[in-house]
């Protein structure tokens, strides 16, 4: 894949016809990362279910030993990580008009709340392990979900931001043009489905 | 540097440079069709690994209290007979094998739309293949090819763990082969070629790639939380901590019910091509076929808990469950209906890669009837711990996606190799199997009714004159897939010459010599119309120059 579209970007310059060459392999990506999207959502969907299932299943809830979570600050994190998709939605807006300083404060605000928002899950999953001793196998249904779930988050940001920084740095080196952007929107999207799928878990583990 | 660009449709058209290391040409090939041919061998050997598995389990069966393996080996031998089977050979086939030789070929393009993750996910299937036979050598998995917890969270079986990171490898394997032969699909179908004018195989194509693509990770989610609750005490499925076993067989089946339609789906697929170009006749209801796909890949995914009738599903969600499963039968039914109207007033020429179809329309409607039974809920608590199910079981996937396979490989290797397989080999090969399959599976049906268990190594005496005929029979199906590799090898340096297009097909990739050019096609086609018009002139532009020593086209950064 790699391969055959730096040929394509490189054959880009001095052809007539390769914009429509451009705008189809930009297509194909295009829904290729969307599908590969809809895969991730099947992830986080199937423990979804494992956990609304185990829940239901469960009495009393929460589990014996295991105090409801911290809504207040989870909400706090949770502005944090939506802020981010608003930076996010800014910088790519600005850099399809060309206005790139404004594009590289929000993209690197994003870069920032998006670890913000990883510094906050440190300091609740450290608070819950030391001194409420919920852990990921020794606290049942419970553990099992909530670590799991948040974890596979929590992966996933991690990744966005490198891969968000990456992409930052990339836009500095000249990788991508005021039309030529595919990767921007890619990292976009997948910022965007990140956000969603905390819009599900907080709603899951914190608010019902 | 150059970007030719076809005439016709006037898509930008694009050509890389044949690989000329053995090593980038043969083995790390990026090419579809070299990359269809590892996945054809690869299966071929599990298939031949997988089928001595049960070959055992048949010898074993022969004497009612037979000793020649121990209960425990026996279990591990259907456990491993399973999962090698339908995750090792049956997938990898319809999608990997005949989803990447023909599929690109069909719709006109030069190769799928990711080249390299088509190499990656070649890859990965070997190595969880490996992984999963050395789970026999650490404890072996024992608890079917479903792997149920509690069973399969016994800590002495280790096997289990290496058994789901190898389904979980696979099924990263299958969703990156689904992703791009969707993108392929959607994306590079030939000028001219819209949805309705796609050949039928390409339409099973896209239903089940689409299936793949959604359903795969729900098998993922599955074999990895059983990962993490062994190695980790990561509690889910464990009733003791709380879990609950019933959810494994939620997810496992959310998966492993669309996943006998990723199976036959191809399967129909490979069937509406070669009726129409052995009958001489059109297609019988194209649209119907096409979208009947569509349907029972949407309706496969509503239908999984019928595995649950008798774990303790909730009264109320049986009913809605078994009459989701009896509505997949019309879209099926339609199928068959349109099928048999193809053959009806048709010339048939009985070629083998005929009479493997045939004998798919008999079986598979066999097998899909019974299918029907098991879904009835009353029926199903008596029938589901029985060999009933493992009949119906080898109906739909032997009798429906082994026969449409073997079909498949009698009518497309002249187009792989340039050679016509052996007739008279391929159809003492055909009976065969006949004997064989309806041999060893027909009498499960009255054995599973009278109430003989299945997943047990020794039955009651009662059962064994017909057991007895089941374990002979079985040997005329090895006997048969020998048959298919004898014929096949001599094939290549013996075979009658095929040339291009040596049954009359329509489709595209009968226009193009045998075996096809690196890069397929010397200029990318233009399709009017639909490929079954026999009679008709060919819906193609532009192929005027294939069959012609006119040079190949001028790849990218060769000047």
């Amino acid at each position: 894949m790699t391969a055959a579209t730096l040929t394509h970007e490189e054959h880009a310059d001095g052809h007539g016809e390769v914009d429509q060459l451009y705008a189809e392999t930009r297509d194909m990506r295009l829904l290729g990362f969307l599908s590969f999207i809809a895969t991730d959502m099947v992830l986080f969907s199937s423990f979804i279910f494992a956990y609304l299932y185990l829940r239901n299943t469960a009495q009393p809830w929460p589990p014996v030993g295991v105090h409801r979570l911290d809504v207040s600050f989870a909400a706090l994190n949770s502005v944090v990580l939506f802020g981010s998709g608003a930076t996010m939605h800014y910088a790519l807006e600005n850099w399809k008009h060309g206005k790139f300083h404004r594009y590289a404060l929000f993209m690197l605000a994003t870069i920032v709340l998006g670890a913000g928002f990883l510094a906050g899950q440190a300091y609740e999953y450290t608070h819950l392990i030391f001194d409420e001793k919920v852990t990921w196998a020794g606290s049942g249904i419970f553990g099992a979900s909530f670590f799991t779930l948040t974890g596979m988050h929590g992966i996933h940001v991690s990744i966005g931001v490198i891969y968000l920084f990456v992409l930052f740095l990339q836009s500095v080196h000249g990788v991508y043009t005021k039309d030529k952007y595919f990767g921007l929107t890619a990292g976009t999207l997948y910022w965007h489905f990140v956000d969603v799928i905390w819009v599900l878990l907080f709603t899951i583990f914190y608010l019902i | 540097m150059s970007v030719a660009v076809a005439h016709g449709g006037g898509i930008a058209d694009h050509i890389h440079p044949e690989p000329q290391s053995f090593v980038r040409k043969y083995i790390f090939s990026t090419d579809h069709k070299v990359i269809a041919v590892q996945y054809f061998v690869t299966a071929l050997i599990f298939m031949v690994l997988g089928g001595s598995f049960a070959e055992l389990m048949r010898i074993q069966l022969f004497n009612a209290q037979g000793h020649f393996v121990d209960n425990n080996t026996y279990n591990t031998l259907y456990s491993m007979h399973g999962s090698l089977m339908v995750w090792m050979v049956t997938i990898p086939l319809v999608t990997g094998f005949f989803g990447n030789y023909v599929m690109p070929l069909q719709i006109g393009a030069r190769d799928v739309a990711f080249p390299w993750l088509n190499m990656i996910s070649y890859w990965l299937f070997p190595v969880a293949g490996l992984m999963m036979l050395s789970s026999l050598l650490m404890g072996a998995p024992t608890a079917g090819w479903t792997e149920y917890p509690p069973i399969s969270l016994d800590p002495t079986q280790v096997g289990v763990s290496m058994w789901a990171a190898s389904v979980f490898l696979i099924g990263v394997s299958s969703t990156m082969t689904a992703l791009n032969f969707t993108v392929t699909i959607v994306k590079m179908r030939a000028p001219g070629m819209t949805f309705t004018r796609m050949p039928l195989f390409v339409w099973a194509q896209l239903a089940t790639n689409m299936i793949m693509l959604i359903a795969t990770t729900a098998l993922g989610v599955a074999v990895a939380a059983l990962f993490l609750e062994r190695q980790f005490g990561v509690s889910f499925f464990d009733p003791a901590k709380g879990g609950s076993p019933v959810l494994y067989q939620h997810m496992f089946w959310f998966y492993s019910h669309p996943a006998v339609y990723i199976i036959i789906l191809p399967a129909f697929g490979i069937i509406s091509e070669i009726l129409p170009t052995f009958a001489r006749k059109p297609i019988f209801g194209y649209r119907m076929i096409a979208f009947s796909s569509m349907a029972i890949a949407l309706a496969g995914f509503m239908v999984w808990a019928h595995h649950l009738f008798t774990s303790g599903l909730a009264p109320y969600l049986q009913l809605p469950f078994m009459i989701i499963t009896y509505i997949i039968s019309v879209p099926t039914g339609v199928k068959i209906f349109s099928w048999l109207a193809t053959l009806w007033g048709g010339k048939i020429r009985y070629t083998c890669s005929m009479m493997w179809a045939m004998s798919f329309l008999v079986l598979f409607t066999i097998g899909g009837i019974t299918g029907m039974f098991l879904a009835a809920v009353p029926l199903d608590l008596h029938l589901h711990g029985s060999y009933f199910v493992v009949a119906h079981f080898h109906f739909v996937v032997g009798g429906g996606m082994i026969l449409a396979a073997f079909a498949g490989f009698y009518y497309w290797w002249p187009k792989i190799t340039g050679r016509l397989l052996n007739e008279t080999l391929g159809k003492v090969g055909f009976w065969c199997f006949m004997i064989g399959i309806l041999g060893t599976f027909v009498p499960m049906h009255w054995l599973g009714i009278e109430g003989m268990p299945r997943w047990v190594a020794n039955y009651d005496p009662q059962f064994e004159m017909w057991n007895r005929v089941e374990t002979v029979s079985s040997f005329f199906m090895v006997a048969s897939v020998l048959l298919f590799v004898v014929n096949a090898v001599t094939s290549l340096y013996a075979g009658k010459k095929s040339g291009p297009n040596p049954w009359g097909a329509r489709t595209l990739e009968w226009q193009i010599p045998s075996p096809p050019h690196y890069y397929n096609f010397k200029h990318i086609p233009t399709v009017y119309g639909l490929p079954y018009d026999f009679g008709q002139p060919l819906p193609y532009k532009g192929l005027e120059e294939e069959l012609t020593d006119s040079p190949a086209p001028v790849p990218a950064g060769a000047h």
